[in-house]
């Protein structure tokens, strides 16, 4: 088939065109003005300022508080009666993981070898927290509210491997505890 | 009867307009028009529908009531609505009832995340439930055998385990208990489930009631990847699924191939995996250091192969078994004939290439599924429950769905007898004997007199049951299928025998007839050896080279079969014995004769992956062998079906390719097969020699390498092999088989040892053994000692006149489910050892 012709259609800019109105030429008053008032305005905030006196945190001997929502490394929980393991080893925050950072073994419970109160625990459970970018979805995937992200935010190590947090590290208390922030802070 | 025909027909589906075969389930048709009908409790394979769970309710126009998809046939211009507002609220409703007495604890459940259940609530359900009430409560979990876990909490009563169980496998072991709400799947009087096919019922629960307890929590759906390949377990070669995680196999799981397995797994097929991980495998090359067995690196293991083989140039033979490859079988044909100029070589199916050349006829060869559309099926001198399982499912199929007539001719009670509508006993090892009477039966009087006379007497068969079954196959319609176990070729003239069978009975189709519906012919099921017609195909026989071309020798006594070999071993005249993952005191050879060649001082070289007795004692070399789930390469089902292995996990420890080792041993003989990378740089093939790289590539150069040597082979790829397989009858090199020679079949050679010709149990099986979750079948089914079965099959003792019209098959099944309750009475000592 013989390609039709198609009407070329001219484009014209019509009303769209819009004149640009300039400024007019600088004066030796209106330099003037701009190099010195104008830059004593700004000033003003800045002096403002000074009469509130430092705001610096001597971090880490002094440390920011937190909101209770923040999400900073997890923590795996036990029922407080029982003192049995709240993660039955399902995998499901492994499987929310964005970063793919969670590895869950799970083994069976047994009358004599009780670790959680389901058929399953985890026996192993490791969060790669090099790699886990704190979204939170593990939290929210977690049927059993077994995983919950902490406030601990002092994360950083010598070595890659030592990032690598078990099951054991994850259950424990954490050694010194991230100030939260108050209602009226 | 042939298979049947369909007929199209047109109907409606939401609006739109879908073609199907008439009579084909609404559910079943519904997804030729991409519309889904959900589904709990129908299953085409197991027969019938039941219309059980009320899922798959549908509107049909001029149907008042709504109508379950799964049992409604669809017919021709019928009108159907599956999203409109009463089916709607008909599937909410289901799906609430479902969920009612469900605890719906996914997170420990097994099935969570490929749950059928999680899928259809999710898809079909209403969102939100509205009970208050208390569930129903079972003690849980609990073992319904030392293989599958029950949980009858999660249980939906579908009825598919206890429709298997009756159906399918037909042992009528699961049966439900109570009525009503109080309904839950159990044994009578809840014996454990101990059953050839018992792992098929987890694999068809739609829920988690039925969980493999193997394979309890070690995985869920988004830890694992799914690898197929082929199960080389025995001669069924069924398709599989390997669950992998972390480079080990977890789990196997069905394949379906319609034209292989139907579907289903034997219990050694989806248990046995656990041998490829434990401990007691060999992972590192062995030789013989002072007298006991050391690892020592590949490069020292290899030269000491070498050596060896180079000391025994002209006296060397080989043995293959196993799960050995075509590939393998082929190179180590070529390196026995070509670098050290031996002929001995043979399977431990020990098959005269002969008689299986004279039986290889396309025209002639069944396939399997063949079988379930035949008029009559004739097993003839095998146990299909232990020697190919699946095999037998499909013989019941046809008898129970399709009206097969089943004949069935064994040495001992066959598991078959209560389907058949004949059951005939010969003496033991009789089965040869007994196929040349039948063939003179059907040929009448004359031939009865003549070529044939004193077969009925010397395979112990009465007068009125020889007349009786040449009755029922004359009679058995056009269309008989005869399966025969293939060690009743080891009886001379039994292969002509089977030929005027099947002369008599017309049981040749071509191409033509088959595509037409045919179904007929020859069956023959390898003595234990997977692979033994892929590796007789491939060269691996006596006087014979790849795609059966009889090899031009000075003296039929130059190229000794198994028999020979070990009588040639103890008498000196051969010096070294290559075993290629066989284990001939483990095999259906005679025992006896194979100790005194073992024991004549020749050396052994040994692929294997076990310390077996053999390896222990006489081993020389021992070459660690790849498991099936490690291996590339072809094999070959009995019907001809070319199947491809493909690797599931890395191999482990130091364990190497097979075909790379004999065509590295090929290289230290100067054989070059082209494989070891010539077209590689040197570095490279240091790197390659080293393991550091691997020579996946090479694999597939040496399939591609059987491909194009074994002539009736021509025409195939390993694309056209693909996840399927394909049959070489099929394709352009089922011309190239050679007329089978007219000379009659040879005696016996004096002095060889007479085959014992008694199957092995299908657990009696280094997978059994090392498989921590089946070595509870493996110890009661068969024992260490075979010696007392031995005594009891004396060949030629007349089955009536043994007292065997019970049969020991009987006997032993109920020692064994004897034995099977007091040990899970006694805590489950299976799930203990996972």
């Amino acid at each position: 088939m013989a390609e039709a012709q198609l009407p070329v259609s001219v484009w014209s800019p019509g009303e769209d065109v819009v004149e640009v109105r300039r400024a007019p030429a600088p004066g030796a008053a209106r330099s003037f003005t701009r190099a010195f008032l104008e830059t004593l305005r700004g000033l003003k905030t800045t002096f403002a300022r000074v009469i509130e006196g430092p705001v610096t945190i001597q971090y880490p001997e002094e440390k920011v508080p937190v909101y209770p929502r923040f999400r900073g490394r997890h923590r795996l929980h036990r029922f407080e009666e029982s003192g049995l393991e709240k993660c039955v080893g399902c995998s499901l925050c492994a499987a929310a993981c964005p970063a793919d950072c969670i590895r869950v073994v799970a083994a069976e419970n047994t009358p004599e070898h009780r670790v959680s109160a389901g058929e399953r625990y985890a026996a192993v459970y490791e969060i790669n927290l090099s790699r886990c970018i704190f979204c939170g979805y593990c939290e929210v995937a977690c049927p059993f509210d077994a995983i919950t992200m902490g406030h601990d935010y002092e994360l950083s190590d010598y070595d890659r491997s030592d990032l690598i947090f078990t099951k054991e590290m994850l259950l424990a208390e954490p050694l010194e505890r991230t100030p939260l922030r108050r209602e009226d802070e | 009867m042939g298979r049947p025909q369909q007929k199209l027909i047109s109907f409606t589906i939401d609006g739109r307009q879908v073609q199907a075969p008439e009579n084909m389930m609404l559910a079943d048709a519904a997804k030729l028009g991409d519309v889904e009908i959900p589904v709990f409790c129908y299953e085409p394979k197991l027969g019938q529908p039941v219309g059980a769970c009320r899922m798959c309710l549908v509107e049909i126009e001029g149907i008042p009531k709504l109508q379950t998809g799964c049992s409604t046939p669809v017919k021709d211009g019928m009108v159907v609505h599956t999203r409109s507002e009463r089916v709607q609220a008909a599937q909410h409703g289901v799906v609430e009832f479902l969920l009612l007495n469900h605890p719906l604890d996914c997170p420990v459940c097994d099935k969570g995340g490929e749950c059928p259940l999680q899928d259809i609530t999710f898809g079909w359900g209403g969102g939100v439930a509205r009970t208050r009430e208390l569930k129903r409560h079972f003690k849980k979990p609990v073992e319904l055998s030392p293989l599958i876990a029950i949980d009858r909490e999660r249980c939906i009563l579908c009825y598919r385990c206890a429709r298997f169980s009756q159906e399918v496998s037909e042992d009528h072991q699961l049966v439900l208990a109570e009525r009503g709400s109080h309904s839950f799947i159990s044994t009578f009087d809840s014996h454990p489930y101990i059953s050839h096919f018992s792992g098929n019922i987890i694999e068809l629960c739609p829920v988690g009631a039925l969980t493999s307890i193997p394979y309890r929590f070690r995985a869920r759906p988004w830890d694992i990847e799914g690898a197929g390949t082929v199960c080389t377990l025995c001669p069924a070669q069924c398709n599989v699924t390997l669950t992998v995680r972390n480079e080990r196999v977890l789990r196997v799981l069905a394949r379906e191939n319609p034209a292989v397995d139907d579907g289903w797994l034997c219990d050694k097929g989806r248990f046995g995996y656990q041998s490829f991980h434990v401990d007691q495998r060999i992972t590192q090359p062995l030789i013989r250091d002072g007298g006991a067995l050391r690892a020592v690196p590949w490069e020292i293991a290899l030269e000491r192969a070498a050596g060896l083989l180079e000391r025994a140039r002209g006296q060397a033979c080989a043995l293959a078994g196993g799960s050995a490859s075509n590939e393998e079988g082929y190179l180590l044909a070529r390196l026995m004939r070509e670098a050290l100029a031996s002929e001995a070589i043979d399977t431990l199916a020990a098959v005269p290439p002969r008689a299986a050349h004279m039986l290889a006829r396309p025209q002639l060869q069944a396939a399997v599924a063949d079988i379930e559309h035949a008029d009559t099926v004739l097993v003839l001198g095998c146990e299909l429950r232990e020697e190919a399982p699946i095999i037998e499912l499909r013989v019941r199929k046809g008898v129970r769905r399709n009206g097969v007539r089943l004949l069935v001719a064994t040495p001992q009670r066959s598991a078959l007898d209560a389907v058949a509508g004949l059951a005939v006993r010969c003496a033991q090892g009789g089965e040869g004997e007994l196929a040349i009477a039948l063939a003179g039966a059907l040929q009448g009087a004359e031939a009865q007199e003549g070529a044939h006379a004193g077969a009925a007497e010397r395979a112990g068969v009465t007068p009125a049951d020889l007349r009786a079954l040449a009755q029922a196959l004359r009679s058995g319609g056009k269309d008989v299928v005869v399966i025969y176990g293939q060690r009743l070729l080891r009886t001379a003239a039994a292969a002509q025998a089977l030929l005027d069978i099947a002369r008599e009975l017309k049981l040749e189709a071509d191409r033509q007839e088959r595509e037409e519906g045919r179904t007929c012919g020859l069956l023959g099921i390898p003595d234990g050896v997977s692979n033994a017609r892929g590796l007789l195909e491939s060269g691996l026989a006596p006087g014979y080279d790849p795609g059966y071309r009889p090899r031009q020798l000075p003296d039929p006594d130059a190229a000794p079969d198994a028999h020979a070999m070990a009588a040639g071993l103890a008498g000196g005249k051969l010096r070294l014995l290559y075993l290629l993952g066989a284990d001939p005191l483990r095999c259906g050879l005679p025992e006896d004769a194979w100790q005194a060649a073992l024991d004549s001082g020749a050396a052994v070289i040994a692929h294997a992956d076990f310390i077996t007795e053999t390896i222990r004692e006489h081993a020389q070399v021992v070459f660690p062998a790849e498991s099936y789930a490690e291996k590339e390469g072809t094999v070959v089902h009995p019907d001809g079906r070319l199947q491809r292995l493909r690797p599931a996990i890395e191999r482990q420890g130091e364990v190497r390719a097979g075909w790379w080792v004999i065509a590295e041993l090929a290289r230290r003989l100067d054989l070059d097969f082209g494989l070891l990378g010539s077209e590689r740089s040197p570095g490279a093939r240091a790197l390659e020699a080293a393991g550091i790289i691997a020579e996946g590539l090479s694999a597939t150069r040496a399939s591609e390498l059987l491909l194009a040597s074994v002539a009736i082979y021509a025409g195939i790829d390993l694309e056209q092999i693909g996840g399927k397989g394909r049959r070489w009858q099929q394709s352009a090199g089922a011309g190239a088989l050679p007329e089978p020679p007219s000379a009659p079949e040879r005696e016996r050679a004096a002095g060889t040892p007479e085959p014992l010709n008694a199957y092995r149990p299908l657990f009696d099986a280094p997978e059994a053994e090392y498989s921590p979750a089946l070595r509870f079948l493996y110890r009661r089914a068969s024992g260490r000692q075979p010696a007392p079965l031995r005594s009891e099959q004396a060949p030629g003792a007349p089955a009536e006149r043994a007292g065997e019209s019970n049969g020991e098959l009987g006997a032993r099944s109920e020692l064994v489910a004897g034995l099977v309750i007091r040990h899970v009475a006694g805590a489950g000592e299976g799930r203990e050892q996972r």
